[in-house]
């Protein structure tokens, strides 16, 4: 029995789709079989920035009115071993097509087979948002250093810590840019965490390669290298139980001459 | 006098002036017959204001009213004040409930709403667009930075007290404050503060919280010390 994540933030376009693929895939790259959702009917994006668009048969509506089997509507990503599955929201109808109990049913059902069930839920407190938290076990909800996505992560919070179900959420802060925070200019790790008040799963460093991947359908987090990347490594790596230390958002220069530069700065 | 009067209605000075008191053992349709005859008695003839004490006798809102019409229709006595032993059961529960103080451990966050028809303690932060509201009064141990409702039953005495007092709007009563910058109460540090009605009663100022003993004396329960 696998356990259902719903990725989450209230405000859009902080990343929650991109959180989802990466987060997806890096437990994917970790051995565990992982099984996508995307609840954003009428805007889905998820299977865009995978790459899996053009593979598309049928979409969750149709497993859910029964048009199709669930193992029908699947859509494998060939580059993972038969690890990383998604599940495509329906482009055609709007979010009140589907109810939270028909989802819970869903999530229970693929939580047989797969060790990770990560939903992907759309902006917005509205039905959307309920259809996608019903079968959560677990939240994680994703903000950026900004006032107002903050804000509308504390509204996100209060509401999934009404839901009985569901484990108090974590927090990812998306998007860090390092130079901006340290101006004083963005809200700061620390005023973040005491002003929402939950445990930090992790924080990502803001990347223009995230853009540049997601257009190309690849996961950012393919690249081993890159920030965000390990910032999306160590965030599944905790997800598993590791303990990982939170990450320096100082930008290191990994050259030889800069090392010997910094033991003459001592 | 062909009827035997049963001296169901005394009437005594007092030092706080003119006082009815009421039989509160017979049937009230003989009371209000009597002070009918009492009122109407062409010796009371000045005009005064007079304090009814009904004793234990539970009257109901019109009959109350009924006392006081038949007095003010008859007299020119004007009634200033009225005193009973007697609440209701439905009365009382709410006075205790006015003055129960509620508890509430965690955080009211955005688009939460706490009530309390007493005081209200929050344990916990309230967080922008999260709201605490209280018949009472309201104290924050955490950051208040979202919106304070105090004294909402209409309690223009009420208070709002927080360890770190940085609401976007608070209000008293039906007044309300936006904590904008020219508001000329903010002060720099928002640490320890209270909020309460000024004398004026127009505004919402605030105070640093040791002045609160001498600003309103009477929330304080603890009746003299060691």
């Amino acid at each position: 029995m696998g356990e259902a994540i719903v990725i989450t933030s209230g405000k859009g376009g902080v990343g929650k789709t991109t959180t989802t693929a990466n987060l997806g895939t890096a437990l994917a790259l970790q051995g565990k079989k992982v099984c996508l959702i995307d609840t954003d009917i009428g805007l889905r994006n998820l299977d865009v920035i995978l790459g899996l668009e053009n593979r598309i048969i049928y979409d969750l509506v149709d497993v859910l009115e029964g048009r199709c089997k669930v193992h029908q509507a699947l859509v494998k990503d060939k580059r993972f071993d038969d690890m990383l599955y998604l599940l495509p929201a329906a482009q055609t109808v709007d979010k009140n097509a589907i109810n939270p109990e028909q989802m819970k049913e869903l999530v229970t059902e693929l939580k047989k087979d797969y060790d990770f069930v990560i939903i992907d839920c759309p902006a917005g407190i509205e039905q959307g948002y309920k259809n996608a938290v019903a079968g959560a076990d677990r939240a994680i909800v994703v903000t950026t250093p900004e006032i107002s996505a903050v804000r509308d992560a504390d509204r996100i919070i209060g509401l999934l810590e009404l839901e009985e179900n569901i484990e108090p959420p974590k927090l990812i802060i998306n998007r860090i840019r390092q130079h901006l925070m340290k101006a004083g200019e963005a809200l700061d790790i620390n005023e973040i965490t005491t002003h929402l008040s939950i445990d930090l799963l992790g924080i990502v460093a803001d990347d223009e390669s995230v853009i540049s991947s997601s257009n190309r359908g690849e996961p950012v987090v393919m690249d081993p290298a890159n920030r965000a990347a390990m910032g999306y490594r160590n965030i599944a790596r905790r997800l598993l139980g590791e303990s990982v230390p939170l990450m320096t958002m100082d930008k290191q220069s990994t050259g030889v001459f800069s090392k010997i530069k910094a033991i003459f700065a001592k | 006098m062909t009827k035997f009067l049963k001296n169901l209605v005394y009437v005594r000075g007092t030092k706080e002036g003119l006082v009815l008191q009421f039989d509160d053992q017979c049937a009230y349709v003989d009371l209000l017959s009597e002070l009918k005859a009492k009122v109407s008695d062409p010796a009371l003839d000045g005009s005064a204001e007079v304090q009814l004490h009904l004793g234990y006798r539970y009257c109901t809102e019109a009959q109350y009213k009924e006392i006081v019409a038949t007095i003010q229709n008859n007299s020119h006595l004007r009634v200033s004040k009225m005193r009973s032993e007697v609440i209701s059961v439905e009365e009382s529960n709410k006075r205790i409930q006015e003055r129960q103080s509620e508890t509430y451990v965690g955080i009211v966050r955005s688009g939460q709403v706490v009530k309390a028809e007493g005081d209200l303690v929050v344990v916990g932060d309230v967080n922008p667009n999260g709201k605490v509201v209280a018949g009472g009064n309201i104290y924050v141990l955490g950051r208040l930075k979202g919106i304070a409702h105090a004294g909402a039953n209409g309690n223009r005495e009420a208070v709002i007290a927080a360890s770190w007092l940085e609401a976007t709007h608070l209000m008293i009563d039906d007044l309300i404050e936006t904590m904008t910058d020219e508001l000329t109460v903010l002060s720099e540090q928002p640490e320890m503060e209270c909020a309460y009605l000024h004398s004026n009663g127009q505004n919402i100022v605030i105070d640093r919280l040791q002045e609160l003993r001498f600003i309103r004396p009477q929330i304080s329960t603890f009746k003299g010390g060691s």
